[in-house]
């Protein structure tokens, strides 16, 4: 299942960051989530070891801590998705499309007028739009 | 780089070293100990040669030379693997020393991240981490799976003093205290021994010293030496620049070390160590390195070889499996390969030590035995790097043997992390940092807490170093490293760790992780006991609205908790709880200008500004012209320097924010001020420009200790709240200076629940930029320097029972009430009054007598003057009292109020009272006293006027009244109608009498009565005068005792005017023009209203309800009404006159046009109505009298078409068809007129139409907009009957 | 994206701003106005250029981006692409399009221009009439400013109607960025 996605700001500032564990390892998942950024700069910087392709959006997996995997991916607009998952077995395809509904969803969010660029999103709709790709997610992995 | 030059090759050349191993005799250890080091701390300085460049031959031909050598010396006793728990011990000792001895600057300030990048690595990891890393090595010697630990030779030590020396040598060689290694058979016991006699000469001459030397010589053969010390008696300088090392846990005094070791001492021991480790020991190694490799190209070089190795291993195959493989014997081939390489790898022949190496690991690989396989794949990783060759293999050596060791088991766990550092220290060598920090992360795993800690902290330093640096993994690690320092308490390290990574976490946004880290460095330092740094860090996460409720309470409380146990009050510059809107700042403070209450304040300073005009004397000018001509001219160029009273209080408005969920209890704030007395108060005015704002270095010091609190100069108050969650309050701070002078508010200062005192002072420029955003109550609302000058005494004002709720026009008598406290007495008093048409001055008269008694007609009518010093304009009035009018000290003084509401709505009422002090030495001439009053006009009743002329006569008008109660639920009885001016004369028409007396309105009810209204200026008759009853009239039934309320009295009077102006028309003589005031009282039903509510009495004004609200002409058509004719003779003749009045005051032309087309039904409609209403007596009613008025008053176009449905009319109008004639204003004139009949019948001669013109100049057309330039309006009904008659 | 609206929707929206922030709202002074129809598209930029990028791999340059930027942001906008990209390779780029849509529809010809202005209205002289067209400018010019401003690559946008319809942007990205090969993450 997915434990937690981050959207993290061009400046490397988080704008949204949800977990979806009952337990209470908010400070860790932020941890993780705040050092994958930086594998992120580290791909982007060469990108010979990054994703298949190159300066595709989708990074593929960051780095698997003790039991996480963390992917990552990159807008042209140097926007960060993070996704933390404790599945062991993840198909690469099912990530991308997570990560492909998860940026639209970001880009609605963001083209509301009422959205200040740069600052954390605090839409509902946009929640709950995040946590129905991240269901739908468990099952299309399950199935 | 040269991996010899790398630190891992340094490292290696010094750990990797031939061990000695030493037995010593206790007489040998007492000499020694006399300079407080034991024997082999003595060798020790000696035993590291940098420069010993000796010619090395091994296994090849050619000879190299030999330049760093290092010799390893132990105590036999000390030469056996070390036990896991002290090996604990130890490290953990290691790590506690280096907490106090290099994390000696807790306190300072963690490092920016900036220079942490400029610093390059070596100084930023720690030398005490290395020594850490040593350490943790050495704990892991005289393994029996290597060799590289096991003595290469032995050193046996034996005093001079010790008798039958000999025999010592030989008890110190017996078994029993040799190490185990050498008993059980891992390693030879054929050792290369050396004999050394030590003597000591402070035991006298070495005379029977050489002959033991002889003796030894005879007995054990050449390599046998004598050593003499402790030849100097006292301490000279020869050991100062020797660095005396300790040997394992011994720990060296730090005086006297040495003391008896004369130079020569040092030198023979130094000529020692040289000769024993150049003549014995290095010649001994290569001879055995040649043996051994002798025997191994014997057995094992070449395909024979090689194929019954093999042969022979797969033999071996169905041996039993051992965990850590089959035992092998020194003399097993296995060992002898090994020592070989270890051999050749202390003497750097790394190319013989690899090939040796790998050959070992195959045979090892096949036996299963793989403790030693990844000892030796460890080693082969090892020549690899020495010899700077591909880094795959020495990676993959170095994998292969950490895994196996992890492979193994708990057994050898340390080994996988000492391969760890190993490779790890590989990789940095190569600059891999990355690697490098995995690598430590990895065995991090493996290992207990603390040294996992360290681990953790050298993988942080290692991602710091990569390139590009990875920040957040650094900040990450360290956070874990501190984490497990801490489980194993190193609080040092831990605190260390922790704020070492605050600078990561500077970055915008992670306040999540950035509060967790803060918080328990705070909490960690305040164990420590380091308070200050604790409550700095403890600081940064008060303000955590983002965090959880529990979270909140938490580090608030942990945060006071600190603070208790600082014990002293702490005071922290912009304590971040609560939160304070500078921008909420607002300064309140009575200059010459004082206010009644509090509320008066916030009315903006314009409009008392305007108000007070022509009151006050600089008549519109600033504040500041006022100053020029009170103070001294010093401190008039600034105008921010504003004004107040020595004893009068300022107040500064401020919004203090809680911005948690938990409520927290702010106590005591108050202002911080400093008031510099008057004598310098004008030199401090002058500068006041260049101190403030104040520096920041000043902000930093407390305000205690920058302003003694001295609370003889000015008083202040101190306020207590406690603010909820989320809650935010808008605190008054007052300060009142007793004396005059110069007086700053700086800042302000508040008390935490009791225990953290926070202050903050009002910085300049941020204020200067919300000033203009925000209304800026004075000029210099928002300055925050006063000059305290001495003032008039001030006056305090109230107006007794004054609603706040009243009916519209509701009369009642208020009270002005002015306080004087001062013992000055008050004099000159004039009063400014916003809204004359509600409020008005009485005069002292009113004061003894009460409404409605006051009002009602006298008969001696001395109609009383209103005060005459009234001068009433436009919008506000004002008022000066009599002279005599003097409030004396500590006395009230009563003035009466005319009230008045109205109109219905919202008011709020300005008054102002400007007043002088008649004997006061003071700054000022005089204060002005403001205050204002907010009350609610509720509707009462709706009161329109309708007026038309009669058709009879010109002198007299109907008037119909229509009321609408609009209360909810009030009754009101009607009690008189007034019309003002004795031109009219009003009175009830007979039919409309039948409704009074009860004259009352209920709630919701609507009514209209009906007047006769009779214009007295015509009735030239003198006895109509005598009958004038007035235009009053009463309309209550006579019998009650009801009186007549007199119109022409004051107040009547000036409210009038005053509505009259409101009502918006002119005061110009229009005798057309009639004013009524409705007088009702209020029968008090509800209960709601509470009697001093309960308006006596109520004025409605209905001013200027013109007569021709319409058009601007009456007229009346006379003649006669009936004929008899005899139509067979002729047709009959009848003529009238059409008299027209012009009401309107300007010229009118009318032009009279008659038109013959009649409508057959309107005609036979006006017989059948004839008929019928010539029952009832009075032919006409007013009904149809006010329809036809409805008929006029909307004449414009919706009269009856006549172009419609057209018919010769049964008469025809003669004489002249249309006359046109110009008429004066207020002038009557006749037309004739003349029709001819044709048949008998009823006629109504309406049929003719008036139009007229005013001859307006422009401005006549505005001032009555209904009033249109022209028009043209239809006859009113004329009955003419017509009977035949016959003869 | 699938949602459409007609364009005279957009024109009539757009003369609407300008009209309202040149003459109501800051009448008096207009390089004020500009600069906050400039913030108005640069925030329209900022968002759309999210949307606009969405489906396509990270560009390795700047040049690439600017490419974007004329060929599908444009034809996004302004359904057809740039007409002509120069750049003196000082990080100065021209784009030049010689029918820019949103100003077909102002009045252009001199003649009639002068014909009613001396007739009806004396005050539409013509280089006012050319200052009211920049001022239906600014707000293309933040929208392309913002779009790259969003992409990392901060510039100066202004734009050139010396002869209409055609339009020329300038973008300057400042002296300092010579197109490293890759970009550089903030």
């Amino acid at each position: 299942m997915i434990v937690c996605v981050a959207v993290v700001g061009h400046q490397n500032n988080p704008l949204y960051l949800q977990s979806f564990t009952a337990a209470d390892d908010a400070l860790k998942l932020h941890h993780i989530i705040h050092c994958s950024l930086d594998v992120v700069d580290e791909r982007v910087n060469n990108p010979k070891k990054s994703g298949p392709t190159l300066n595709e959006t989708f990074l593929g997996m960051l780095y698997p801590t003790e039991n996480y995997k963390v992917y990552g991916y990159l807008t042209n607009t140097k926007v960060k998705f993070l996704m933390v998952t404790t599945d062991l077995e993840v198909k690469d395809a099912d990530v991308r499309s997570f990560f492909r509904k998860f940026h639209a969803a970001f880009v609605d969010a963001v083209s509301n007028p009422f959205h200040v660029p740069g600052k954390k999103i605090t839409s509902k709709i946009f929640a709950e739009r995040i946590s129905g790709i991240v269901k739908s997610f468990g099952s299309v992995t399950a199935g | 780089m040269d991996p010899q030059k790398s630190y891992l090759g340094r490292l290696l050349q010094e750990e990797i070293t031939p061990v000695i191993m030493v037995f010593t005799t206790h007489l040998v250890e007492d000499a020694c100990q006399k300079n407080g080091l034991n024997f082999i701390e003595m060798l020790l300085p000696f035993s590291l040669f940098n420069k010993i460049n000796v010619p090395v031959r091994t296994a090849s031909d050619q000879p190299y030379r030999l330049q760093m050598f290092k010799l390893r010396l132990a105590y036999a006793s000390d030469i056996h693997l070390q036990n896991y728990e002290a090996a604990e011990r130890h490290l953990k000792q290691v790590v506690h020393d280096a907490s106090h001895k290099s994390l000696t600057n807790l306190s300072s300030d963690p490092p920016e991240l900036e220079d942490l990048l400029k610093d390059s690595g070596s100084d930023l990891c720690p030398t005490w981490i290395q020594t850490f890393n040593k350490e943790l090595i050495q704990t892991l010697c005289f393994s029996e799976h290597e060799t590289f630990d096991h003595p290469v030779a032995c050193l046996l030590v034996v005093s001079s003093k010790d008798e039958r020396t000999i025999n010592k040598f030989i008890d110190l060689l017996n078994t029993d205290q040799l190490p185990s290694l050498l008993n059980d058979g891992v390693m030879d016991p054929k050792i290369l021994k050396h004999y050394l006699l030590l003597h000591d000469n402070q035991d006298g001459s070495p005379e029977k010293v050489t002959s033991i030397l002889a003796e030894m010589r005879n007995t054990f053969g050449s390599n046998c030496k004598l050593l003499c010390i402790n030849s100097a008696e006292h301490a000279d300088g020869a050991s100062k620049d020797i660095s005396w090392m300790p040997y394992g846990s011994h720990t060296l005094p730090r005086d006297d070390i040495a003391c008896f070791l004369s130079s020569d001492d040092i030198n023979s021991v130094r000529d020692f160590m040289q000769d024993f480790s150049c003549n014995y020991i290095i010649p001994h190694m290569e001879q055995k390195i040649r043996i051994l490799n002798q025997q191994v190209a014997a057995t094992r070089k070449g395909f024979r070889n090689q194929i019954k190795n093999l042969w022979w291993r797969k033999g071996k195959e169905d041996a039993p499996e051992t965990p850590n493989g089959p035992t092998y014997t020194f003399s097993s081939i296995e060992s002898q390969i090994r020592i070989l390489a270890d051999y050749a790898f202390m003497l750097r022949d790394y190319e013989l030590a690899l090939s040796n190496y790998r050959l070992l690991s195959t045979d090892y690989k096949l036996d299963k035995a793989w403790k030693r396989y990844a000892g030796v794949q460890e080693m082969t990783g090892l020549c690899y790097f020495m010899l700077d060759q591909s880094r795959k293999d020495s990676d993959y050596c170095m994998e292969n043997a950490f895994s196996t060791y992890l492979k193994i088991g708990s057994s050898s766990q340390r080994y996988a992390t000492r391969c760890g550092l190993w490779w790890a220290e590989m990789s940095k060598a190569k600059s891999q940092f990355k690697d490098a920090a995995n690598i430590y992360f990895r065995i991090s795993n493996e290992e207990p807490s603390l040294h996992a800690a360290v681990l953790l902290e050298q993988a942080a330093y290692c991602y710091l170093l990569s390139n590009p640096p990875m920040l957040r993994k650094y900040g990450f690690h360290l956070v874990l490293a501190g984490n497990r320092y801490y489980m194993s308490d190193q609080r040092h390290h831990a605190i260390w760790a922790y704020r070492n990574a605050l600078c990561v976490y500077r970055e915008n946004g992670w306040s999540y992780i950035s509060d967790h880290v803060h918080y328990n460095v705070g909490r960690w330092y305040s164990f420590v006991g380091i308070l200050d740094v604790a409550v700095k860090h403890m600081l940064e996460v008060l303000e955590c609205s983002h965090q959880s409720l529990a979270t909140q309470s938490i580090f608030l409380n942990d945060f006071f908790h600190v603070l208790q146990s600082i014990g002293k009050k702490f005071e922290v510059y912009k304590l971040r709880l609560p939160v304070i809107n500078m921008a909420s700042l607002k300064v309140l403070f009575e200059d010459f200008r004082t206010y009644a209450s509090a509320s008066d304040v916030h009315v903006s300073e314009s409009l008392w500004q305007s108000l007070e005009e022509e009151l006050v004397p600089w008549a519109s000018s600033g504040r500041s012209n006022w100053l020029d001509s009170q103070m001294k001219p010093s401190s008039l160029k600034r105008k921010d320097i504003s004004v107040c009273v020595a004893g009068e209080s300022v107040t500064v408005e401020l919004e203090f924010k809680n911005p948690l969920q938990v409520s927290i209890s702010v106590s005591e704030i108050s202002l911080i001020c400093e008031l510099s007395a008057k004598s310098e108060g004008t030199e401090t005015g002058k500068s006041a420009s260049q101190i403030e704002p104040p520096e920041d270095s000043d902000h930093r010091n407390s305000p205690s200790y920058r302003y003694p609190h001295n609370d003889d100069s000015f008083t202040l108050t101190k306020v207590d709240v406690v603010l909820g969650g989320g809650e935010t309050q808008r605190i008054q701070l007052e300060v009142s200076p007793k004396i005059e002078g110069l007086l700053k508010v700086i800042g302000v200062r508040w008390t935490l629940s009791d225990t953290v005192v926070g202050y903050q002072y009002f910085d300049f420029d941020a204020k200067n930029k919300q000033k203009k955003g925000r209304r800026s109550r004075h000029s210099s609302s928002s300055n925050l320097s006063f000059i305290v000058i001495k003032g008039l005494p001030k006056l305090n004002a109230c107006i007794q029972h004054l609603p706040k709720k009243v009916f519209a026009g509701d009369l009642r008598l208020l009270l002005l009430q002015l306080g004087n406290q001062s013992k000055f007495s008050v004099k000159n008093i004039k009063m400014k009054i916003s809204h004359p048409r509600f409020l008005i001055p009485g005069c002292m008269e009113d004061l003894n007598m009460d409404l409605p008694e006051c009002l009602e007609k006298q008969k001696i009518n001395g109609t009383r003057k209103a005060p005459a010093d009234v001068t009433a304009n436009s919008k506000s009035l004002l008022f000066s009292f009599p002279v005599d009018a003097i409030i004396q000290g500590e006395t009230s003084f009563t003035w009466p109020l005319w009230f008045h509401a109205g109109l219905s709505g919202n008011i709020s009422l300005y008054v102002s009272i400007y007043y002088e002090v008649a004997s006061c030495s003071s700054d000022m001439t005089f204060r002005i006293l403001r205050m204002h009053h907010d009350l609610e006009v509720m509707p009462s009743m709706d009161v329109s006027f309708n007026i038309t002329p009669c058709t009879s006569s010109l002198q007299e008008f109907f008037v119909r009244m229509d009321i609408l109660n609009k209360t909810k639920l009030d009754t009101f009885s009607l009690h008189q109608l007034s019309c003002v001016g004795n031109t009219w004369e009003i009175s009830a028409l007979p039919t409309s009498l039948s409704v009074f007396p009860v004259q009352t309105l209920l709630a919701g009810q609507a009514l209209s009565c009906f007047f006769k209204l009779k214009d007295c200026r015509k009735s030239s008759t003198t006895e109509e005068k005598l009958t004038f009853r007035g235009g009053d009239l009463l309309m209550v039934s006579e019998d009650s005792k009801e009186a007549m309320i007199d119109i022409s009295k004051s107040p009547m009077v000036e409210f009038h005017q005053q509505e009259r102006y409101h009502q918006g028309k002119s005061a110009k003589g229009d005798p057309s023009i009639v004013e009524f005031i409705l007088i009702s009282k209020m029968q008090g039903s509800d209960p709601s209203i509470l009697p001093g509510i309960r308006p006596k009495l109520l004025t409605n004004h209905a001013c200027y309800s013109s007569v021709s609200s319409k058009c601007p002409i009456s007229w009346q058509m006379s003649g006669p009404r009936k004929i008899n004719h005899n139509f067979s003779k002729s047709f009959c003749e009848a003529s009238f006159h059409l008299q027209v009045h012009n009401l309107s005051d300007t010229l009118l032309t009318i032009r009279l046009a008659t038109t013959n087309c009649m409508l057959e039904r309107k005609h036979s409609s006006e017989v059948a109505k004839l008929s019928d209403s010539s029952g009832n007596g009075g032919g006409w009613h007013d009904i149809s009298l006010v329809n036809d008025i409805k008929a006029i008053s909307n004449v414009h176009g919706n009269r009856p078409k006549k172009s419609s449905l057209e018919t010769s009319s049964p008469f025809v109008w003669c004489a002249l068809s249309s006359t046109k004639l110009n008429l004066e204003p207020f002038c009557t004139t006749e037309i004739p007129l003349k029709v001819c009949l044709f048949t008998p019948g009823t006629y109504d001669l309406s049929n003719y139409e008036l139009h007229w013109v005013l001859k307006l100049p422009e401005e006549g057309i505005t001032h009555d907009g209904k009033l249109c330039s022209s028009g043209s309006v239809g006859g009113h009904p004329f009955y003419l009957t017509v009977l035949q008659v016959r003869h | 994206m699938g949602r459409e609206v007609a364009e005279s929707c957009i024109d009539g929206v757009i003369i609407e701003m300008v009209s309202a922030y040149c003459n109501r709202f800051y009448g008096s002074k207009p390089e004020l106005a500009a600069r906050r129809i400039e913030a108005i598209g640069y925030q329209v930029g900022h968002q759309l250029i999210e949307r606009y990028t969405m489906e396509r791999p990270r560009f390795s340059d700047h040049l690439e981006a600017i490419k974007f930027i004329c060929k599908d942001f444009w034809s996004e906008l302004f359904k057809k692409h740039i007409d002509n990209l120069k750049t003196n390779h000082r990080g100065t780029f021209v784009l030049q399009d010689n029918k820019f849509r949103w100003l077909t529809r102002v009045s252009i010809d001199p003649s009639s221009e002068n014909l009613e202005a001396s007739q009806d209205s004396p005050v539409l002289t013509p280089e006012h009439k050319v200052e009211v067209t920049s001022m239906h400018l600014y707000f293309p010019c933040g929208i392309i400013r913002g779009a790259l401003s969003n992409l990392g690559i901060p510039c100066a946008v202004s734009a050139d109607i010396s002869n209409l319809p055609a339009c020329k942007l300038h973008l300057d990205f400042g002296d300092n960025k010579n197109f490293p090969p890759r970009m550089l993450p903030e």
